[in-house]
């Protein structure tokens, strides 16, 4: 039999209470809003505290700091650092954050060596507007991520106010490194000057390693030669640093999965409950059905395809909708100088709409299978 | 006009055992999280937010730090300069209501074998701390003295780090900058950011941060000058790249920062309310759907449109009023109090007055919308064709 001749009458069920499914595809969407917004968070925690095989970079921090205002290494350990086996170059970078604490539109500066940052990670940015010539001219010039850009609707030609740091928008760059969406990166000297004596001090270097697997070997060995300096050491891979410092966020990440929970049981309900009403009301019509020789599996999956439509819709709504906004609101959760984006894909949206398939069909279950294993009699002296 | 009796409601609502306790989880649900996002907000909003009638404190902090006072640095000579220019500062007892303070956010460990770094926020203070700080109340034990490693915590600081209570205990250690500390005191500051923070003595905290000749930030209180003298005395000083600002826009300007959290919690508890009214309305309109022929008939026996709208509202709000008070009942019981660690400090959820009324009121509107719309639908079908349908 095919299935599909049998398209317009799940639709035709779907659309005959017109309130009352408008009224189920609204919940669902609500609740798949909702739902989609947890996964973007949950993405954006991943891809920035997950390390992968390829991972070749180290921060060297202060040991037993975490805040950027209170790592503070002597800029001349880059020297040092270069020497220790294995590594292929040591950027010191100086941080600032607008506030150390955990929000939406922290802005991070983040001074640099400019040409030696081009150097090294220049092919990991691609340049959207303005021009690397204008950042490395000018003193006050900083380099946009987009994310941070776009928030703030920073230009190429405008002067923006920071972190007490007045700053020239050079050029707005996008990266696929999170880290990189949402910063400023200016020259290193004038983000130090920035600060009270901060001059020749800085928060923290970013090792460029030669292989992954020498990435434990070297950090160990970079830890060890500032063992007994004023100012030790602590040496992460870079992403186990962001989980380190982002703790907080990825705590409330944490919770929010429950709450994505919550929503995904919540939209449950819902189509649970509008198939069971529809069921309810059309004992008859089912018998009739029945009486017509439909089989009882076909009742069943007409039932459950019922499900899936309500689930789907609402599914699409949802996830659309709060697909836009973590896409185009560029919200990024920000905490001691480390970003975690709100990061939505198409995957994210087609996860959301497999989820949503599942539970249409798992919510028609049980009343799909006690409509189709009632008597006919029965049916028609129910009503 | 003549109105069916309440009775006629609730009754009714015996009727579907099932839909009673969806509708009782429902609303009670609803509450519940209202509750909670509500109590998050006001908890931040009491804890960024000066009582009125203390202090008028003035903070004395580096130039472009005013967003953060963990990152303002400014010369540890400034607490003796601001004391001495500036007139009008309290004073009891020939101490001047100055207090040189260090902000910094640092791990520290459960002991010298532990791994996991906790993340603390210090305070280092000299004793005039509690003077410029009356908030403050030292419950047990004493405050630190310098040079013992000692130090003491605040009622949340537990919290804060991610330990039970009892770790951070008079008595206990904890273990930062390559030492153990111990701790001698417990103090209380409730509503402020100071109740998740540990206090330890300044000099001792410039050694741990490698700062000796800095400090994050003078606070002074206020007798007879205004904020205005402080504030000539920063920019008389232009060597010391300092700023004046009042304590109470400090916190409030830290509240405006995490306006972007607390929306998106507001909008979570909306959208999960709105979640509640839709299935709540969905079940109505089946509900009443199936009770047309009992409609017409109450109008054949002269009941107005308006008293059996009023009546099934009724029954609606009522099955409503009740899950808000088990909601609200859950709210009071479970979740007032409760310390959640939030970004650099601690704070505890509030459900006071107005939250609980915010609470309340939206179980019962899940209640009313919940029912119009439905009843009024019902009702639009001719007595006649009420009465044959079914």
């Amino acid at each position: 039999m095919n299935l599909l001749l049998f398209v317009p009458y799940v639709l035709k069920q779907v659309t005959r209470h017109g309130v009352r499914s408008a009224l189920t595809v609204a919940g669902i969407a609500v609740a798949m809003f909702l739902f989609t917004a947890v996964q973007a968070m949950n993405t954006g925690v991943t891809i920035a505290t997950t390390e992968s095989a390829n991972d070749t970079t180290l921060v060297v921090y202060r040991a037993d700091r975490f805040c950027p205002a209170t790592s503070q290494l002597p800029q001349d350990y880059q020297r040092r650092i270069e020497g220790v086996d294995g590594v292929v170059s040591a950027t010191p970078i100086k941080i600032v954050v607008s506030n150390c604490r955990t929000s939406l539109d922290v802005v991070t500066f983040r001074g640099v060596p400019k040409d030696a940052f081009l150097d090294e990670h220049g092919e990991n940015l691609t340049l959207v507007a303005g021009s690397y010539d204008d950042w490395r001219s000018r003193t006050d010039a900083a380099l946009l991520g987009e994310t941070l850009a776009s928030r703030r609707g920073l230009r190429p030609g405008m002067i923006f106010d920071a972190a007490g740091i007045t700053a020239y928008v050079a050029g707005v760059v996008r990266s696929s490194d999170a880290q990189d969406q949402n910063v400023a990166y200016t020259a290193l000297e004038f983000v130090q000057l920035a600060g009270r004596d901060q001059l020749g001090i800085v928060t923290q270097f970013n090792v460029k390693v030669r292989e992954a697997s020498m990435l434990e070997r070297v950090s160990a060995d970079i830890d060890a030669l500032f063992d007994t300096a004023q100012e030790p050491t602590a040496t992460f891979s870079e992403k186990a640093f962001i989980g380190r410092v982002a703790d907080d966020i990825i705590e409330l990440v944490g919770f929010a999965r429950w709450l994505g929970l919550g929503c995904l049981a919540a939209v449950l309900a819902l189509v649970a409950n509008s198939i069971v009403l529809s069921v309810q009301s059309r004992v008859a019509e089912h018998a009739v059905l029945q009486t017509l020789g439909y089989p009882g599996r076909l009742i069943a999956g007409l039932i459950m395809a019922e499900g899936v439509v309500l689930a789907l819709a609402g599914g699409v709504l949802g996830g659309a909708a709060a697909f836009g906004v973590a896409r185009y609101g560029n919200f990024a959760l920000s905490v001691e100088g480390a970003s975690i984006p709100i990061s939505a894909d198409a995957g994210l949206l087609v996860v959301g709409l497999l989820v949503c398939g599942v539970i249409g069909i798992l919510a028609g279950l049980v009343p799909a299978w006690q409509a189709s294993r009632r008597e006919i009699a029965e049916c028609f002296r129910a009503v | 006009m003549r109105q069916l009796p309440f009775q006629y409601a609730f009754r009714n609502l015996g009727r579907s055992r099932v839909r009673l306790g969806a509708s009782l989880v429902g609303s009670s649900l609803v509450v519940v999280l209202v509750l909670a996002s509500g109590g998050f907000v006001r908890g931040m909003q009491l804890t960024l937010t000066q009582k009125p009638g203390l202090h008028e404190n003035v903070m004395i902090l580096g130039t472009g730090s005013e967003e953060g006072v963990e990152r303002s640095q400014i010369d540890a000579a400034v607490e003796g300069i601001a004391a001495a220019s500036i007139s009008g500062l309290m004073e009891q007892a020939g101490v001047i209501y100055a207090s040189p303070e260090i902000h910094a956010a640092l791990p520290v460990r459960e002991s010298s074998s532990s791994d996991a770094d906790l993340p603390a926020v210090m305070r280092g203070v000299r004793p005039v701390a509690l003077l410029v700080h009356p908030e403050v109340e030292i419950v047990r034990g004493r405050p630190p003295r310098a040079g013992s490693d000692e130090l003491m915590v605040g009622a949340l600081a537990a919290t804060r780090l991610g330990l039970p209570a009892e770790r951070v205990a008079v008595g206990q250690t904890l273990y930062f900058d390559d030492r153990e500390w111990t701790i001698v005191g417990e103090f209380s500051a409730p509503n402020t950011v100071m109740n998740a923070e540990i206090w330890l003595p300044l000099t001792d905290l410039q050694i741990a941060t490698n700062r000796e000749s800095s400090l994050s930030c003078v606070v002074v209180t206020l007798a007879g000058a205004g904020f205005s003298d402080v504030d000539l005395f920063a920019k008389s000083r232009l060597d010391l790249e300092i700023t004046a600002l009042p304590e109470r826009e400090y916190y409030a300007s830290i509240a405006a920062f995490y306006r972007p959290i607390r929306i998106m919690v507001i909008v979570t508890a909306v959208l999960i309310a709105s979640g509640g009214i839709l299935g709540g309305l969905n079940t109505m309109y089946a509900a009443f759907a199936a009770r047309v022929r009992e409609v017409g008939m109450l109008q054949a026996l002269g009941f107005t449109r308006l008293a059996i709208v009023l009546n099934l509202t009724e029954e609606s709000v009522f099955a409503a009023a009740c899950g808000t008070l088990i909601g609200a009942l859950i709210g009071v019981v479970l979740l007032d109090g409760i310390a959640v660690r939030f970004s650099m400090g601690a704070l505890a959820l509030t459900i006071d007055a107005p939250v609980m009324l915010a609470g309340i009121a939206c179980g019962l509107v899940v209640g009313f919308i919940g029912a119009i719309p439905p009843a009024i639908r019902c009702l639009r079908m001719p007595v006649t064709e009420a009465l044959k349908s079914f």
